[in-house]
Formats: C-alpha cells, structure tokens, sequence
C-alpha cells in the first residue's frame, strides 16, 4: 500500500516553487499563488491549459514555470463548482504518477516488446490488385476469342456445304488467325492465372503474421486496461480517506444537492487532487477556497501548489 | 463474401460498416463478416481493400456440395465414423482395416 501522509507542517517542503507568466510580463510565485484581486486578463481556462501543456507554450499565452504535469492534470487541472471527472480514469493516472506497480507490468511490457520485434510480411496490395486485373482481363478476352472462334468455326462448317470458294476462304483465313489469337490468350490466362495465385498464396502466408500482430494489440490493450484497473485499485482506499476529507472541507460551496454535499464531481476531483503527487499546480475557483476556509487548509488538503482564478 | 481484416484499425471499419449496412451483412464474426453477394457487397469490400490494403481478405465462397465437390470415399467415410460404436475411438483406428481412407492420405489430396 502506497501512502503518502502529508503534515501540514511539511507542505511548503513537497510543494515546488510555481512561477505563472502572463503575455503582458507580469509573473506570480508560489507553490500558492493568489490571483483573487490581481488586476489580469487571462481566463482560468487559458491558465489551465497552459499548465495542461507545460512549457513551452505559444507566444501571447499565460506560461506556467512548474515541473512538467502529469496525467493526473488531464482530470483535476481545474477546481471548481461545475468540474466533473471520470472517478476510475483519474485514479488510474494517480497510481500511473506514483509509479505504483502492479503484477500486469511484466506482461505488458513483454508484449509490448513483441509487438515492437514484429514485423509483418508487407503484401505488395498494388501487385496483387495489378494481378487480379489482369486475370480479370486475360480471362475475359478468351472467352471472347472462344466464342469468336465457335461462331467461325460454324460459318466455315456452313459455307463448306453450300457457298463459294472465295467465302469459303475468308472464313478458314478469319478461322485460322482467331485461333491462333485464341491460343495466344489461353496462354496468357494460364500465366496470369498462376501469377495470381502465387501472390494470393504469398498473401496468405503474410496473414499468419499479420494475425499474431493483432492478437499481440489486442493483448497489449488488455493489458493496459488490467493495469489501470489495477492502479485505480492500488489508491483507491486513500482516495475515499480524502473524499471524506474534502467533503467537510466544503461544507460552504454553493451548488448543493439536496442532501446538503457539494457537488461529487468536485468532491471527487479534490480527493483525486490530494493523493496525486502534484508538480504542476492546479486551477482553483476561488469560492472553493471561501468555502474550505482559507488559502492555508486549502493548501494542506492539496498538498502541491495551486493557483486561484 | 467473406471479408477478414488483420488489424485494428481494419476490424474498426469492418464493425462500423456492418452496423451501418446490416441489409448487406449476412453473418457477423468479430473480426469478419460474411456479405451478401450483391453489387452493395462488393461496394463495400472494395472500400475495405481500398482504405485497408492487405489488412483485408475478401473471398467469394459458395454452398459446400458434398456430393459435387467430395469423392464417394469421403462420405462414407464420414458417414460411417459418425456412426461408430464407441465415440472414443480416434479415426485413423477406426479406419484401419477398413475400405476408409486414412485421414494424412485425405489432408494431401486436394479438392
């Protein structure tokens, strides 16, 4: 079990010094930094993707100087009345930031390897396609020289019975050179015919691989998804210790069920804000700090550096 | 028609398809499916083979004639084990000493 107790006394130790540097050159420190009152422009949201993206960020956006986020920031980056989170997904990314190790690693990252070894037998798709056509083709045109060469053949039959010489000698000629074209196309058929099944088999054989190359990503998303399940287990115990927590904490937030709780969504992303090990700081709506009662128990409860707005 | 796919991303096209074109799509099996033999079939297995490459199989398949497409031999072969005594014996002992073909002789010879 994976527990980070965090006194209050030792916060500002954990807590990594913050810089925020908005386009117009003004910069706030902290790990706390306070924006309630401050004369600036940007809107939460541009502060949380800048801590969302970490450095560098584009010109003409607010730039957040922190160790890097980590995915714990891609659910709880804000705090504030209407946040919601995906409860097992942000679990998961706290037992990935902790490093928490679960009996899944080992199979992973040896499927992972194979999968990376792998290289599947390329089918040329063009020279099989440019196969198939001429197959198509060749088969076409013999049996259209067939056909032409039956209904010659039933001419010269014809005229031989009753007819003039002359007739009779166009048709053998015509009989005779159709043939000829007929037997020049069979052959063409046979070879396109074998040339075509031997890329077929050539294909298949490539489809052997190609299978193990999709059990072996199937496999790995399997893996991934045991291994998330099983972070989200691993600190799931100290995440309902803090949900407790952060519910007494904010007995003064507006937008209350009926039951008299502070929405769950935010509840659930202050206790997720808690457990993580938080480099990067997070976003607070400033009402949430109203209502737990100050900057300094707002401070213990988070245990990482926060900016207000 | 039948049309496997050998990835992914292949399979994921094969699905939505199918959802999308359940009046071209005879049988779903995971990651392949059996499509009817209409000019729509083969629309689709051309959109597959086109975006997929050779992550995509298409056959043509036709009904299996066992008295058109087997020997005599392999029918009553088939025929007969079906109605052995003891379900436990394995063919070859069955056909040992019989008129049966044995089955490596069977899977060398082609259809």
């Amino acid at each position: 079990m994976i527990r980070h107790e965090r006194p209050a006394e030792a916060v500002d130790e954990d807590s990594p010094p913050v810089a925020l540097h908005l386009p117009d050159g003004t910069t706030f420190e902290g790990p706390v930094i306070d924006l309630r009152g401050a004369d600036v422009d940007p809107a939460p949201e541009s502060i949380v993707d800048a801590v969302r993206a970490g450095e560098p960020t584009r010109p003409g956006r607010p730039t957040v100087h922190a160790p890097p986020p980590t995915r714990v920031h891609a659910h709880v980056a804000r705090l504030g009345p209407d946040t919601d989170i995906d409860r097992r997904a942000a679990l998961a990314a706290v037992g990935a930031a902790r490093g928490v190790e679960t009996a899944h690693d080992d199979d992973l990252a040896a499927a992972r390897e194979s999968l990376r070894s792998l290289s599947p037998p390329t089918v040329d798709a063009e020279e099989l396609r440019a196969a198939r056509r001429r197959a198509a083709a060749a088969g076409s045109e013999a049996e259209r020289l067939r056909e032409r060469v039956a209904t010659l053949r039933g001419r010269v039959t014809a005229l031989r019975e009753e007819g003039d010489a002359d007739a009779r000698a166009d048709a053998e000629a015509s009989l005779s050179a159709a043939t000829r074209d007929l037997s020049e196309a069979s052959t063409e058929r046979v070879a396109a015919a074998q040339r075509l099944s031997m890329l077929e088999e050539r294909a298949r054989r490539a489809r052997d691989a190609r299978e193990e190359r999709l059990r072996l990503e199937d496999r790995v998303g399997n893996l991934e998804r045991a291994v998330r399940h099983a972070r989200a287990d691993a600190v799931a115990l100290e995440f309902h210790d803090a949900r407790r927590r952060a519910r007494s904490l904010l007995d003064g937030v507006p937008g209350r069920d009926a039951g008299g709780d502070a929405p769950s969504g935010l509840r659930d992303a202050l206790a997720v804000a808690a457990i993580a090990p938080l480099g990067a700081p997070v976003v607070v709506d400033p009402g949430i700090a109203a209502a737990a009662g100050g900057l300094d128990t707002l401070e213990t409860h988070l245990g990482g550096p926060f900016i207000l707005r | 028609m039948l049309v496997v796919t050998y990835s992914r991303r292949a399979r994921e096209t094969l699905r939505n398809a199918c959802r999308s074109h359940e009046e071209t799509v005879v049988r779903r099996f995971g990651r392949a499916a059996l499509l009817r033999e209409t000019e729509y079939g083969a629309f689709l297995a051309c959109r597959l083979r086109e975006r997929h490459g050779g992550d995509v199989q298409v056959e043509r398949t036709e009904p299996f004639n066992e008295f058109a497409d087997a020997p005599e031999s392999v029918r009553e072969a088939a025929a007969a084990y079906e109605r052995r005594e003891s379900p436990a014996t394995p063919y070859d002992r069955f056909a040992a000493g019989t008129d049966h073909p044995e089955s490596t002789e069977m899977r060398d010879r082609e259809l």
